[in-house]
């Protein structure tokens, strides 16, 4: 059987309610820092994550398009490598220009016959 | 001519944003909006300093580890907080379920009529928390948003997930039970009978 408190009971409760409702807590400096350090671990670099919703700007679509940062760095490494078989082909890029065109290549610009006869 | 200042949720939220896009100054304007207004829910909810410091902890651990699937405009971090640290306090309270007796108190050394009073609202305050740890999980948490944190019966029923009818109904028998427990207590919490 529930015994129904009776009004004064409530009225004590609710003297009690309201006398800790008002008290209020301030963090010290120690748990602010806690908190803020636990931030920062969660919080990846920008150059880490994909943007979240909210974020706008101009490149934002063609940022989204090249595939953010994880394609920007696709793209890097793909630049870098052409220039370094630019500066040094690879043995195994030699030996194809070797299947094809043989021990001795030449690119031949303009035609032999002087057609405009200037001269060359 | 001056920009109207966004309502402060949708500041809660924006800061939110700039803090999932890797804003290094995020967390701090965030943790000092919230972390205060926490740690008091915390505080008031389980009568417990250490306690409470440790909940307010992890529900800004929630928020951190959250951010980056916030959507703006579709919740209120502040509603959002209030339902984490609610919950995160209920099952300690859940575990707590034990009643310290008062006279465990130390007694001031110096007697001092303000470290005296200070003492005594200390212990209300825990008598109300181990009250609330005996009361089934939802009536607590449904206590402690209406009449410790003061939020509407609309915003509890947004924050818990339930009917505006469901809150009334949980307040009411959370307000008895407690109102029960309470008075085998009154004489421990220096409350005289008015007879």
């Amino acid at each position: 059987m529930t015994i129904e408190p009776d009004k004064r009971e409530i009225d004590r409760l609710d003297a009690l309610l309201d006398e800790v409702a008002g008290q209020k807590a301030a963090p010290s400096a120690d748990l602010m820092a806690r908190v803020l350090a636990d931030a920062a671990r969660v919080q990846l670099p920008v150059a880490a994550r994909p943007l979240a919703q909210g974020s706008s700007g101009v490149f934002s679509p063609l940022w989204a398009a090249l595939g953010g940062w994880a394609g920007a760095g696709g793209l890097a490494a793909v630049a870098a490598a052409g220039v370094w078989l630019g500066i040094a082909p690879p043995a195994a890029l030699e030996s194809v220009t070797y299947i094809f065109f043989g021990n001795s290549v030449t690119l031949q610009v303009f035609s032999a016959d002087d057609v405009l006869g200037v001269g060359i | 001519m001056d920009q109207p200042s966004p309502e402060p949720e949708a500041l809660d939220g924006a800061i939110l944003v700039a803090f999932a896009n890797g804003d290094a100054e995020a967390a701090r304007a965030l943790a000092e909006r919230l972390l205060p207004r926490t740690l008091s829910q915390a505080q008031r909810m389980l009568g417990d300093r250490a306690e409470a410091e440790d909940v307010a902890q992890d529900a800004m651990m929630r928020l951190w580890r959250i951010a980056g699937e916030w959507r703006q405009g579709e919740a209120q971090v502040s509603t959002w907080l209030y339902r984490v640290t609610a919950n995160l306090c209920t099952d300690r309270l859940r575990r707590r379920k034990r009643s310290v007796p008062l006279d465990a108190v130390d007694e001031p050394r110096d007697g001092a009529p303000s470290v005296l009073a200070q003492m005594h609202r200390d212990a209300r305050a825990m008598a109300l928390s181990d009250a609330l740890a005996q009361l089934p999980p939802r009536q607590a948490e449904a206590v402690a948003l209406r009449h410790l944190e003061g939020l509407s019966n609309p915003e509890i029923a947004v924050a818990m997930e339930i009917g505006v009818e469901a809150v009334e109904s949980l307040t009411a028998r959370g307000k008895r039970g407690l109102a029960a427990i309470l008075a085998g207590r009154r004489s421990e919490l220096g409350i005289e009978d008015d007879d």
